[in-house]
């Protein structure tokens, strides 16, 4: 379990000479468990807090707390070691590696881990037995459909057990039922297994099966 | 190790180029390991050159011959022990494709100055009996399963040594290395009586005809006296028509290498282009490799792999495709080498060495240079990976 603190984060790209503001001082808290939905329109910079929360990215200044860690003071070692033990992301295009199985791409994170091989994959079972896929565990991405490929996908994110997970449009690239399926599967890890969600949609449906809807305007948390 | 199914995969995804680029990069080592091994011989032929034998010949060149009057000449030199002429008869056993290195030797005096030669006495004997009488070595003796008492004919290539027809040969002794020493003695060669070429010469052209010496070998007492002894055979013949060089037996075979230019320097450039060939197509294909899986990597690094590790991953690709081509290119090499010197055109300067085989010095080398230049054309894509920003990778999806 671990809360997400944000506090007066700014992140600024720059393009040549001329600075884009993408964040301006954003205030976020996420408490423990909670299932958050960030909305707001293209370039309002929902992605660009998504991953500054779960450390692939680096704000310009402000400070992000994901349980007791301050994630911006890492440097860039300790924070790929952090991303691999405490945080899940859930990817719009599953970005799933072709060339290995279902069971080998939900495998992926545990080789990092000091797992044997058994253990790595009577985990990667079990995360995929938990997205209903179990029987899958042998195909490859391009023998499953886009809805699969992301309960794939959910699988890999969830197999290290981390406190938090993070998923940007998680149903941006689904059809319909597929999305609703996915949104049961968040909604599912959210409840049973206490995870705590960050996710980024454009989606009202998907926004509305989230406990809060937060909206972003210009690189600001709107009130 | 655990890792290594993972680079296995992702070698078998573009199997095509992989497979290619290991088939061309097998290649090149088979080239650079096939160069090494020609140069390996020639250098362990010149090494093996003992320091108490010269050679005399033609100051201008080696294809003109000398008068046999100098041996008695040079006999009588200070510091000289032995004295025996020595020519290549140029002679073709059935076809070019059949060409073996063949002398015709005053045997009574060339074979004491030559141990390495080794032959029964019994064998020597009914040699030395034999007017017609030819020693082969092992080698050669396999190649062409000749045996003792078979009869064979051979025709010289060069003019001087073109009689109305073949010579006939009987096999009266066949010689072997001394143990320990078949790498750098060669036993694909044959002798033959000189005066039976010379007599042969006289007895067709008549009377004043006779073969020339086309080279001395001489021994001499004291090793350490072999550079005045060298001086003093040229010096003797300086101011005659037919003026000699003298050199040590290693400086002979050199420059006999060298007629056919600058061996060793063209094959080592050979094998450095080749090499560098090696880099660039690895590079190349690891380039692309690494092009076409950004997201993969920006992934990788999402789900926690370090920098470091991706890099390694990716070298460690490069390093798999290196070493089995290494293990092809060298196996290739060991298989094929043997049958370079049947070859046309190479048969004539490999049949001087002993028998091209590739050692293990020369394999390791090879195959550490076919690991080393591909772990080291990985290294730029790898770096690039390196450098790779997760949220640059995954927005030029």
């Amino acid at each position: 379990m671990a809360s997400v603190e944000v506090r007066q984060v700014t992140k600024v790209y720059k393009r040549d000479a001329q600075e884009i503001v993408v964040l301006n001082g954003i205030d976020l808290t996420v408490p423990d468990g909670e299932f958050v939905a960030l909305m707001g329109p293209s370039g309002s910079g929902k992605t660009t807090l998504l991953n500054l929360i779960a450390g692939i990215d680096r704000a310009t200044s402000g400070n992000i707390m994901v349980g007791s860690t301050l994630v911006t003071s890492l440097s860039e070692g300790d924070l790929a070691r952090w991303r691999s033990r405490h945080v899940g992301f859930i990817f719009q295009f599953y970005n799933l590696i072709p060339v290995l199985s279902a069971l080998e791409n939900v495998e992926l994170p545990l080789l990092l881990t000091s797992l044997s091989k058994a253990q790595r994959r009577e985990r990667a079972l079990t995360a995929l037995k938990v997205v209903g896929l179990a029987d899958r565990a042998k195909h490859y991405p391009r023998q499953l459909s886009g809805g699969q490929e992301q309960r794939v996908a959910i699988a890999r994110a969830i197999v290290t057990d981390p406190a938090v997970l993070v998923a940007d449009e998680p149903t941006g690239d689904l059809d319909a039922k597929s999305a609703e399926d996915i949104l049961d599967l968040l909604d599912l890890l959210n409840r049973e297994f206490k995870k705590t969600i960050v996710m980024v949609t454009h989606d009202p449906r998907a926004a509305a099966r989230a406990h809060v809807e937060r909206h972003l305007e210009k690189g600001r948390l709107a009130a | 190790m655990k890792f290594l199914p993972y680079v296995l995969k992702h070698l078998r995804r573009s199997w095509v180029r992989t497979l290619s680029t290991i088939i061309g990069m097998a290649l090149c080592i088979f080239l650079i390991c096939t160069l090494q091994t020609v140069l390996d011989a020639i250098r362990k032929t010149t090494e093996a050159a003992n320091p108490s034998r010269v050679v005399t010949r033609h100051a201008v060149s080696l294809t003109f011959n000398m008068p046999l009057a100098y041996k008695p000449r040079i006999q009588t030199l200070p510091g000289v022990r032995r004295v025996a002429v020595s020519n290549w008869f140029g002679g073709v056993y059935r076809d070019m494709k059949d060409f073996f290195p063949n002398f015709a030797v005053e045997s009574e005096d060339y074979f004491p100055m030559y141990p390495e030669y080794v032959v029964a006495p019994a064998e020597y004997g009914a040699y030395l009996a034999d007017m017609q009488g030819a020693l082969v070595g092992r080698d050669l003796a396999e190649k062409y399963g000749f045996n003792i008492g078979d009869t064979f004919q051979m025709e010289s290539i060069i003019p001087p040594y073109r009689v109305s027809g073949p010579l006939k040969f009987n096999v009266r002794g066949i010689y072997d290395a001394p143990p320990g020493k078949r790498s750098s003695v060669n036993t694909g060669m044959m002798f033959f009586h000189f005066k039976y070429l010379n007599e042969t010469i006289r007895g067709q052209r008549g009377a004043g005809a006779y073969s020339g010496a086309g080279t001395f070998s001489v021994q001499v007492t004291d090793p350490g006296g072999t550079a005045a002894v060298m001086r003093a055979i040229d010096t003797n013949f300086e101011n005659s028509d037919v003026q000699t060089k003298t050199e040590t037996e290693g400086a002979f075979l050199a420059g006999f290498i060298a007629l056919t230019g600058n061996l060793v320097g063209l094959l080592n450039g050979v094998g450095l282009a080749v090499g560098f060939t090696i880099l660039l197509v690895t590079a190349n294909t690891m380039s692309m490799a690494v092009r076409e899986r950004r997201t993969e990597i920006a992934v990788l690094k999402t789900l926690g792999f370090s920098s470091r590790l991706v890099m390694a991953l990716i070298i460690g690709e490069a390093f798999t495709i290196a070493a089995v081509s290494g293990l092809i290119g060298v196996g290739l090499a060991r298989g094929a080498v043997g049958g370079l010197a049947s070859l046309p055109f190479m048969g004539l300067l490999l049949g001087n060495f002993p028998a091209l085989e590739v050692s293990p010095v020369v394999g390791s080398l090879t195959f550490l240079l076919a690991v080393g230049l591909g772990t080291a054309a990985g290294l730029v894509p790898a770096m690039g990976a390196y450098r790779t920003r997760i949220t640059d990778a995954l927005r030029s999806v």
